[in-house]
């Protein structure tokens, strides 16, 4: 059967190539012999499948209510999804979106849909730089551009511990509850970071996936020159 | 013209050649700081001056083509025009320029002036002059999505807008300029049903709507770097320095307000017979010969332009090369570009090589080489045996353009 990676409003969650992702992982499966498609999802015309994993990349803060709006129509199906195990990646606004609420530092708040057991505010200052973040699946490099942190509840684990960057301030990124992940990593982070996108598609096939095409070869020969010269100088875990 | 200029423009002078001593070829805008300073009135006073008007072009992407065909078409009907070099579009940069040709008394020698403003720095000047036509060519996705929203972007255009005297002349195509209100009487330019569907991803501005009529320059078909575009009932056929529907647009605009400064005087076949004659624009699908070698250099500078310019590129180009430098700070945002339509990179190269060529390999892009170095990937791509189709193309961003320029020697 095909698997069918869900992206959640690519129209206004590609800001940054977030929903991106969702191609990373199709192509991914491909390179090691599974089926695999992309499914984009436009607000207010989410199709009707099973999805094997769902990505939900960043916006811009206009765009938020009409996004939340869009997940809260959706949300009788994403928590049945999320109920069977259903891998989500949650990028950025996503992520926020997800949580409880996000205050947008000039007075006004944007509610949230309340999957994630924490809440946006805003940070000191504005971050776009380089993200290094260590995690369960290893060492995650990017991007972050973004001004606002995301508190978690108390015991709720984030994704992973910030080496460079800010995160989501507090010396942490991301969250990880249920089958949902989410980060300031934000673009391609999967084609960034090969092992953690391999480590999603193993919970979406039930078995471990091994890209082994030499498109696969290629594509993590260039991301390893990446991590290389961003993980320069950098201590190791 | 008072003569109560005079000091400002002397002293304006006398700047510029000292600031020239210090650092000849620059130091072009510390002039125009000064004379602003001292002389807060000088610059509205000196577009005011011109016996014909002036007319402003704005808006995201297509201004100094558009500004410099209208510069063009009004120059082969007689017209000594006055213009800015498109990098002077702040207020002292353009003071600056209008010091070079100003008399002291504050006067320049043309007959009318035709100014490139981006919309920052134009909304800012606005209540500080007046033009007969103002020209707004589009609002682009890319401009709008990171760190603008559309009603900021929009209100900039309005104020640019309001200068206008005479004439608003407007891309009918672009929804987000529809929603522009003026007192002046409105001209429309755009594209036919046909050419847009033509166009696989759309023009690239954040809204496109269908107008009920435009009532100017139309754009009727585009075949690479000619252009069929219907203007006063005629069928015309243009030649576009570079491929593509967006400089066919940026003329039908230019030929729009050409029409409107010239009144009477407007001939359209000499205007016509000037655009076509403009030189083909470096980096915007110019065939250069180097080493030997016809090149086709494409120019990416944001999202939107490397869409539009991957989607006109021939399909099944057997050499390509990719460049993306450090001008590119995160090339996340390239990302929802979709490049497939390069088929096979034989070299990707810039400091930004690994980042780009990702993106080609997950878009399904065959990466024969990647190779960091520019000046030794542009040599290696340049020695192979000539393509079996099409020409070589490099496809590149500003810096890794700037740098392989240098490397090769070219200048202009
Ligand atoms: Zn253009």
């Amino acid at each position: 059967m095909t698997a069918a990676i869900l992206t959640l409003f690519p129209e206004v969650t590609d800001v940054n190539g977030d929903a991106q992702n969702a191609l990373v992982l199709a192509r991914r499966a491909e390179w090691a012999g599974e089926d695999a498609v992309v499914v984009p999802a436009p607000l207010w015309a989410v199709p009707d499948v099973q999805p094997a994993a769902i990505v939900l990349g960043s916006s811009v803060d206009s765009a938020l209510p009409r996004i939340r709006d869009g997940l809260l129509a959706l949300l009788p199906r994403l928590t049945a999804w999320l109920d069977a195990g259903v891998p989500l990646l949650a990028i950025g606004t996503g992520m926020e979106l997800l949580g409880s609420r996000i205050d947008l530092g000039n007075g006004s708040v944007v509610e949230g849909i309340g999957l994630l057991p924490g809440s946006a505010s805003p940070l000191a200052v504005r971050v776009t730089d380089d993200l290094v973040v260590d995690a369960a699946e290893g060492r995650l490099i990017g991007y972050e551009n973004h001004a606002r942190g995301f508190r978690l509840d108390a015991g709720v684990p984030a994704l992973g511990r910030v080496v460079t960057g800010v995160g989501d301030g507090r010396g942490v990124d991301g969250v990880r509850h249920g089958s949902m992940i989410g980060t300031r990593l934000h673009g391609p982070v999967l084609a960034k970071n090969p092992a953690f996108a391999d480590a999603l598609l193993a919970r979406v096939f039930g078995r471990p996936v091994v890209p082994v095409s030499d498109q696969a070869k290629a594509a993590d020969a260039a991301a390893a020159a990446i991590r290389a010269r961003l993980l320069k100088g950098l201590p190791s875990r | 013209m008072p003569l109560r200029w005079v000091p400002a423009v002397a002293i304006g002078r006398a700047v510029r050649i000292a600031a020239r001593l210090r650092k000849p070829g620059g130091g072009s805008a510390v002039p125009g700081l000064v004379v602003n300073r001292l002389a807060p009135g000088f610059l509205g006073s000196v577009l005011f001056s011109f016996p014909e008007g002036l007319a402003v072009v704005s808006g995201s992407a297509g201004k100094s083509t558009t500004t410099k065909m209208l510069v063009a078409v009004l120059e082969a009907h007689g017209k000594r025009v006055f213009t800015n070099p498109s990098t002077a579009n702040i207020s002292q940069g353009l003071t600056s320029a209008l010091l070079e040709r100003a008399r002291l008394t504050g006067r320049i020698d043309a007959d009318v002036a035709v100014l490139e403003m981006d919309e920052g720095h134009g909304a800012l000047l606005s209540d500080r002059f007046r033009s007969r036509v103002v020209l707004l060519t589009n609002v682009m996705t890319d401009q709008i999505d990171r760190f603008h929203d559309s009603e900021k972007v929009l209100g900039m255009l309005r104020r640019i807008a309001a200068t206008a005297t005479e004439r608003l002349v407007l891309n009918g195509d672009d929804g987000l300029l529809a929603r522009i209100r003026s007192d002046v009487p409105v001209r429309r330019f755009g594209v036919t049903d046909g050419v847009l569907a033509a166009s696989p991803r759309g023009l690239g501005y954040a809204e496109t709507v269908r107008p009920p009529e435009a009532d100017g320059a139309v754009v009727t078909a585009v075949a690479g770097a000619s252009a069929a575009v219907l203007l006063d009932g005629r069928q015309h056929q243009v030649r576009l320095p570079a491929r593509g529907v967006h400089y066919a647009v940026d003329a039908a605009g230019a030929l729009t307000a050409a029409e409107e400064m010239l009144g009477d005087a407007f001939d359209a076949e000499t205007a016509v017979a000037a655009i076509s004659a403009m030189p083909a624009v470096f980096g915007r699908g110019e065939v250069v010969t180097v080493r030997g070698v016809q090149v086709e250099f494409v120019l990416v500078q944001n999202p939107a332009s490397f869409q539009l310019n991957v989607d006109e590129l021939e399909e099944g180009l057997d050499q390509v090369l990719v460049a993306m430098g450090s001008d590119v700070r995160d090339p996340s945002y390239f990302w929802p570009v979709d490049a497939s339509r390069i088929g096979r990179a034989l070299v990707v190269t810039g400091s930004k090589a690994e980042e780009i060529a990702l993106q080609l390999i997950y878009q399904g892009v065959q990466v024969v080489r990647i190779e960091p170095d520019l000046p030794a990937a542009i040599d290696h791509f340049l020695s192979l045996p000539a393509p079996a189709r099409g020409v070589k193309t490099i496809v590149f961003t500003a810096d890794a353009m700037r740098r392989t320029r240098a490397h090769l020697g070219l200048t202009s």
